[in-house]
């Protein structure tokens, strides 16, 4: 690894997820010299954990103006500047019979007062273009949503802020933060891979952590009270609606069906979990019915539909600094700049947002720690495009025209113009690690090669490796062999991460393996502990 | 249509219970819907590798009485000591006559070796594969591991490591000519049984002989991935014989070519002793009289019925979907047996994918004669076998095929002497 320890770096930003990868961006495309550092991978946390909606704002419209016109606003810009990470389906709000339709004509008013197209239409005509839709509607609204891919979209940001110069440090977990008096100057950090302790300095520290960045300023020595409120979500294993399918109604749970790649996604429930369950967090019996419940109602379809997992994030709500009780909580943007605030110069803590708001989030983070370095740059990231969606389909196309069309599909699809990597594929290359999602030993290849790949699990972020219908069946393995027999690691910690892939994919398969989702997980099981011999004690032995 | 007996599942259990009945003159019929567990074979069948509270078995015959008392319901207790024994000793000659040869010994297991190198105990052996006595020790010390260029599902850098770590050299030699060359052009065609289809070819062959003659002399073996001799026979020996080296197979990743083979030498078997096998049908629905069921409906002979003295039910496990998952139950589909599981579904699951999961020891249930019970009623003729048993969990404690095939031939045995 390639640090100068003795050039300090101008900020340290805390946390991989969507905000931290955009303020990583952000800050060092105005010019600094930008440390991150993350615990696990990029986007482990609430940003790979959630619908992967591109909100219109429709859904906050009435009850958070605010919220609403910040998300339609970052939604055009996304549109732009992240053309791959995102497809535009749009979105139907539905008034179910159950529904008061009365409230549809203070939802569109709403959304127009905020900016956002809303046109009422004719349920038959939104039946005509979503027929996955329940079909007894009474009423439907189309609105701007869209679908977004939070692992590209971080993933890019990242990819941005490397070529501008930002060291990105994954599996580095911050144990103590470097103080002189009443100033933050740095962090120790304990590298999980090699198991080294290290310390880096740089005169702003960015707690960009998520519901974990509430430990974070604990260990800083200033309090914010968040509170950890769990959404859980249910994956199909196809594209039931092309369109997001929303209720028109005051935000409850399971009210969302989200079309991304080749499934689709019901959310969420929210329920306040204690922190001590922040990192292992599981879906209940309870909440898999619910969702279920709900989520025919939007779609009749989902009953015969297989679920593929169930998973859950943690969402960071932090409540208002005078109330203590934590009732008054925002949905909103919290930047707070501890030196106003406690007295703690050189930290900085950015938190509560959306994922759709992460750019716009990292934009003023980003404008509060130039200030304090007397940095005079204008945020261009609102108009500078992410990398991979530089240029379009039909060029990327040309370029990568010998690999077989589906194959090179997929490809576009993850990498955008980055695909383009594959361009001097060989035969066999394009040989299929998995079948399901089309990922070829060449695109694999580029992963490990350039994108920092650490893991199985890390591949299946940045390839969709083991995310299709049979949940890493085969393809795990053979990504295993293939990261051995490209020196990634050893056979022996390829055996331990292949089994800590395999209970990775058995957590989320387990709340809802039933069917055939069922008949998948006996299989897989028969497939690594009765043929390959994989043992609990490769698991235990990490 | 009139049998004897109809069997349910073309898979291991139905094969050996129909091979059984049909040599000693019954007329027997086999529905088959598809694949059966064979085709994701590891290359050896398991007796018992561990107790169920996870002692290890080296000697299985020596442990049927604390299996007892661990599992009453396991098929191994209902047997009983003695005619486990007797059964499990006359399984390598049944398996022999029905085309399969296979090594091993039920009072003693071996250990094989899997896809990934590593040396896991078992009872019976395909007769290609490389066997070893102890658990620490290859035969040799000196091994020329061969793989095709570009196949995935074979891991030499795996076997490589585990067998220098047993004391084994072992060096690898990657091959490729123009016809796997043309299997390449398609990104999903790579896989086992699409390259044993080439080495069905003489031509291919051929070229692979070529290919293993250039490994040096002082190798003491020359160890294949299991990709040749689908449905050509003596393969192994053809090499042999050219190389002038012993030669030997390791299992792939599924699909398993030997176990393909094996399947597809079980069924001529059952063929050529006049079984009627049916592949690509579903049993539908079952008409009873009393605690018998008389009539057997299938989809591709809509309202025309099976009839027969005896129904064998050998229908698998859940990936086969003899038993079938709901979120609130888990239901046997075929003749709506009655099913051991625990009602809350809670406690069907580990979060640890490699602890034993409740799931996978539920089963149809049975009395100690393995006839199948419906609302608590024994069905004087419907007999239950293999994977789709209760009782036990075939992955944990390595006993998926013995069972099969000792309660296949338990209750071909049965129904001769009624």
């Amino acid at each position: 690894m390639k640090q100068d320890t003795k050039k300090p770096f101008d900020v340290i930003i805390i946390g991989g997820g969507a905000t931290g990868a955009g303020t990583a961006r952000d800050c060092s495309r105005r010019g600094l010299n930008v440390l991150l550092v993350e615990r696990f991978d990029i986007a482990t946390g609430a940003t790979g954990r959630n619908h992967g909606l591109l909100h219109s704002g429709a859904r906050y419209a009435v009850t958070d103006k605010e919220s609403a016109e910040e998300c339609i606003k970052e939604n055009m810009i996304l549109r732009k500047i992240a053309s791959h990470c995102v497809e535009e389906t749009d979105g139907l709000f539905l008034t179910l019979p159950e529904d008061d339709i009365n409230y549809q004509s203070k939802f569109v008013d709403a959304c127009l007062q905020a900016r956002i197209r809303a046109e009422v239409i004719d349920p038959k005509e939104a039946l005509r273009l979503e027929p996955a839709a329940n079909p007894s509607i009474i009423g439907a609204v189309r609105v701007p949503d869209g679908a977004v891919d939070p692992f590209r979209l971080t993933s890019s940001n990242i990819m941005d802020a490397k070529e501008h110069g930002a060291t990105i440090l994954t599996y580095h977990e911050v144990l103590e933060f470097l103080r002189e008096q009443n100033r933050i100057i740095g962090i120790k950090v304990l590298n999980h891979r090699t198991k080294e302790i290290q310390e880096y300095y740089a005169p702003v520290v960015v707690n960009a952590g998520g519901i974990w960045g509430h430990n974070l300023a604990k260990l800083a020595g200033v309090n914010i009270n968040m509170l950890p409120a769990k959404g859980a979500l249910l994956i199909f294993g196809h594209r039931v609606n092309n369109i997001v399918l929303n209720r028109c109604r005051k935000p409850a749970d399971a009210d969302i069906l989200v079309p991304g790649d080749t499934i689709c996604l019901i959310g969420t429930t929210s329920s306040k979990v204690p922190f001590e369950e922040i990192d292992n967090m599981q879906v209940t019996p309870e909440e898999v019915d619910l969702l279920l419940r709900e989520g025919e109602k939007l779609s009749p379809l989902l009953a015969q539909t297989r679920i593929l997992r169930a998973y859950a994030g943690v969402r960071p709500l932090v409540a208002s600094d005078n109330d203590p009780s934590g009732r008054s909580v925002s949905r909103g943007i919290v930047l707070l700049d501890h030196a106003v605030r406690d007295g703690l110069e050189g930290f900085v803590t950015i938190t509560g947002g959306k994922l759709m708001t992460y750019r716009l989030m990292a934009e003023w983070t980003t404008d509060l720690v130039c200030k304090k370095l007397n940095v005079n740059v204008k945020c261009d990231t609102a108009e500078e495009k992410l990398p991979g969606s530089r240029e379009e389909e039909s060029e990327i196309t040309k370029k990568i025209i010998s690999i077989p069309k589906t194959q090179r599909n997929a490809t576009i699809g993850r990498h955008g113009d980055r695909a383009e990597r594959l361009a001097n594929n060989t035969s066999l290359d394009n040989s299929l690690v998995c079948e399901c999602e089309e990922v070829s030993v060449g695109e694999v290849k580029y992963a490990l090669n350039e994108l920092d790949v650490h893991n199985l699990v890390d591949l299946r972020r940045r390839t969709r490796v083991g995310m299709g219908t049979c949940q890493g069946e085969l393809c795990a393995c053979r990504a295993a062999g293939l990261m051995t027999s490209m020196h990634k690691y050893c056979t022996r910690r390829a055996k331990e991460d292949l089994a800590s892939f395999l209970n990775e994919r058995w957590k989320g398969m387990a709340p809802i393996a039933w069917g055939d989702t069922l008949r998948e997980s006996e299989y897989t099981t028969w497939v690594y502990e009765s043929i390959c011999g994989l043992t609990l004690s490769q698991k235990q032995e990490e | 249509m009139k049998f004897d007996t109809l069997i349910i599942g073309g898979g291991l259990a139905g094969l050996v219970c129909g091979i059984y009945l049909q040599k000693h003159g019954q007329r027997c019929v086999i529905v088959s819907s598809g694949q059966s567990a064979l085709h994701f074979s590891s290359g050896s069948f398991d007796l018992l590798n561990y107790l169920p509270d996870g002692t290890p078995v080296e000697r299985p015959f020596e442990v049927i009485g604390a299996l007892k008392q661990q599992s009453p319901r396991h098929p191994y207790a209902k047997l009983g000591e003695d005619r486990f024994k007797e059964l499990s000793n006359c399984v390598v000659d049944f398996l022999a006559e029905a085309g399969v040869q296979v090594v091993g010994n039920p009072e003693q297991n071996h250990y094989r070796v899997t896809p990934m190198g590593t040396l896991k105990p078992t009872w019976l052996t395909f007769k290609e594969q490389v066997v070893c006595e102890q658990e620490d020790k290859l035969p040799w010390k000196k091994i020329a591991l061969f793989n095709i260029t570009g196949f995935l599902d074979f891991y030499s850098r795996f076997i490589i490591d585990e067998f220098q770590r047993l004391g084994t050299e072992c060096v690898l030699h990657e091959i490729s000519f123009p016809a796997v060359e043309g299997l390449r052009q398609n990104p999903t065609e790579m896989r086992s049984v699409n390259i044993a289809r080439l080495f069905d070819k003489q031509e291919n062959l051929d070229e692979l002989v070529r290919a293993l003659k250039t490994v040096e002399t002082d190798c003491e073996v020359i160890v294949l991935p299991a990709i040749a001799g689908l449905s050509r026979d003596n393969v192994l020996t053809y090499l042999e014989e050219r190389v002038n080296k012993k030669v030997c197979l390791l299992p792939t990743l599924p699909p398993s070519v030997p176990g393909i083979r094996a399947q597809q030498q079980m069924r001529k078997a059952f063929e050529r002793l006049g079984g009627v096998y049916m592949l690509g049908d579903t049993v539908l629905k079952a008409d009873r009289e009393g605690n018998s069921v008389v009539r057997v409906y299938s989809y591709n002979h809509g309202d025309i019925p099976f009839m027969m003295k005896n129904v064998v039910l050998a229908t698998g496990s859940y990936f086969s979907q003899g038993l079938i998952a709901v979120p609130d139950k888990v239901y046997e589909p075929v003749l709506n047996l009655d099913v051991d599981f625990i009602a809350n579904r809670k406690e069907w699951y580990d979060m640890n994918v490699f602890a034993p999961q409740a799931y996978e020891a539920f089963g149809v249930k049975t009395d100690d004669d393995f006839r199948g019970i419906s609302q608590g009623q024994v069905l004087d003729n419907v007999y239950v076998i293999g994977s789709i048993l209760e009782g036990f969990n075939a992955i944990k404690q390595g006993c998926g095929a013995g069972v099969s095939i000792l309660s296949a031939l338990y209750v071909a045995k049965r129904i001769l002497s009624k």
